[in-house]
């Protein structure tokens, strides 16, 4: 099914849907569906809508610490005087933290990196902020680095290639438990995943 | 009788990208039929059979069901994960490099076992010795020969005349060695030493076995890397990724790759 003008409809209508069609996850079915859902919209609700998406362009930016989108330089997370501050946890994603912020047993400061390395999609360490990471750490205060990148080739390689690099002693450096994922089933685990969770194993 | 509707592989994963909500798009190249793009439906989800089995990489079992435009994987079984490969950063940038080779100069469609035998010995062979760059120059030649792109190394591309020692220059883009006297306009010209010749020639010749053994001087791997890789990416006609990133960790990594 194709995106192009379709003669009843107005030129807007039209240009609206192929905006929508652009997002991820968003065919034109769906796209025509939100387009004529908007159009039925009240005008206050859909100038929310619209100030929001200017909104987020306009004044989000990445914080100056921890690299993560933020409206305000430093982020909150890294403003707030409560969180240990001698613990950098490091992610490839702003919705990593949020993933890791709604279980609530870290404290400590995030660093996100926007990204592993994977050389087949032309991502380098200079395309990340890997840079930055490091020279955070020159300042001292930290003593333990978690390395949360996701348990894949290229996020393993990412994990490497940060420990490789880090300057000073004095510094843990953990990573996340591997393993099994809670309701998963030994049977349809594959070899990886076993052989680490059986490594990692602990006392009942 | 109507082709099948499912059928069973061998193959090697390559690379993995999403693909719509919540499913992957896996490249791999198989035993059989060459290079593969097919779905793993869902992998994306949190709890997702195929996902661990599908990445780059790892020698896997198949199933697949043929579908309309691609084809969907519905099982998946590793047969090899490379793991002590994947244990050290100079494994994994040199496998994603044979992984980045493979796609490019395989071909859908195309059953080339020998491209297939290839890149798991060479897979094998950078997991036993991760440090060392020969297995890359023994793969980078033998990767050409199994595309029907190998270089003449014994006589001379334009007048076909056998070249004689110390008598010999080599063109990527020309076809190969070149003697002395031939000078074809569009053949962009290189010197070869007599020895980096010999170990291309052996390359050729010799079973992986032998071949790994070889004991390369700095500057004789330097002039093989460079004539190799001028071959390669004449062929390949794009830019190679991985070797900028295999370049940048050697240059930034305070321990040798």
């Amino acid at each position: 099914m194709s995106t192009e003008p379709i003669p009843a409809a107005s030129p807007s209508l039209t240009r609206l849907i192929q905006e929508l069609n652009r997002l991820p996850g968003v065919g034109p079915k769906s796209a025509q569906r939100l387009a004529y859902y908007l159009i039925r919209l009240s005008d206050g609700e859909a100038y929310a809508l619209a100030d929001a998406i200017t909104a987020v362009k306009q004044s989000v930016v990445f914080c100056q610490e921890c690299q993560n989108l933020t409206d305000a330089s430093p982020c909150a997370i890294c403003s707030d005087s409560q969180r240990s501050r001698d613990m950098i946890c490091v992610v490839e994603d702003p919705l990593d933290v949020l993933a890791l912020e709604r279980t609530r047993c870290y404290r400590g400061l995030y660093h996100v990196l926007h990204g592993a390395i994977s050389p087949l999609n032309g991502i380098g360490p200079d395309q990340l902020k890997i840079k930055e990471l490091l020279d955070r750490l020159k300042e001292g205060q930290i003593t333990e680095l978690v390395m949360a990148t996701n348990p894949t080739l290229e996020g393993e390689a990412t994990a490497m290639y940060i420990r490789r690099n880090l300057d000073r002693g004095g510094l843990t450096v953990t990573h996340l438990a591997r393993g099994l994922p809670v309701g998963g089933s030994l049977e349809y685990s594959d070899e990886m995943t076993l052989s680490r969770a059986f490594q990692g194993r602990q006392e009942l | 009788m109507a082709p099948p509707r499912s059928y069973r592989t061998e193959a090697l994963t390559l690379r993995r990208s999403p693909l719509g909500e919540a499913d992957l798009l896996i490249t791999l190249y198989s035993k059989d039929s060459g290079k593969i793009r097919a779905v793993a439906k869902g992998a994306r989800r949190p709890v997702s059979k195929l996902v661990g089995h599908l990445e780059p990489l790892i020698r896997v079992q198949l199933s697949l069901s043929v579908g309309r435009n691609l084809d969907i994987i519905t099982q998946a079984q590793v047969l090899n994960s490379f793991n002590p490969l994947k244990e050290d950063l100079a494994g994994i940038t040199k496998g994603l490099y044979i992984a980045e080779l493979i796609d490019g100069f395989g071909s859908e469609a195309q059953s080339n076992p020998a491209m297939y035998h290839l890149a798991l010995d060479i897979l094998t062979a950078i997991a036993g010795n991760p440090a060392s760059e020969l297995p890359l120059r023994f793969f980078e030649l033998r990767l050409l020969l199994a595309s029907g792109l190998m270089p003449e190394l014994y006589d001379c591309v334009q007048c076909r005349k056998p070249v004689a020692p110390e008598g010999h220059r080599f063109s990527p883009n020309f076809g190969g060695t070149l003697c002395l006297e031939c000078n074809p306009p569009e053949a962009r010209i290189r010197p070869i030493s007599l020895r980096a010749l010999k170990v291309l020639r052996l390359f050729h010749r010799a079973p992986s076995s032998k071949a790994l053994t070889l004991n390369l001087t700095p500057t004789l791997a330097q002039e093989l890397k460079t004539l190799l890789a001028s071959t390669i990416s004449y062929w390949l006609e794009k830019e190679i990724r991985s070797n900028s990133l295999m370049e940048q960790i050697q240059r930034d990594s305070k321990y040798a790759v």
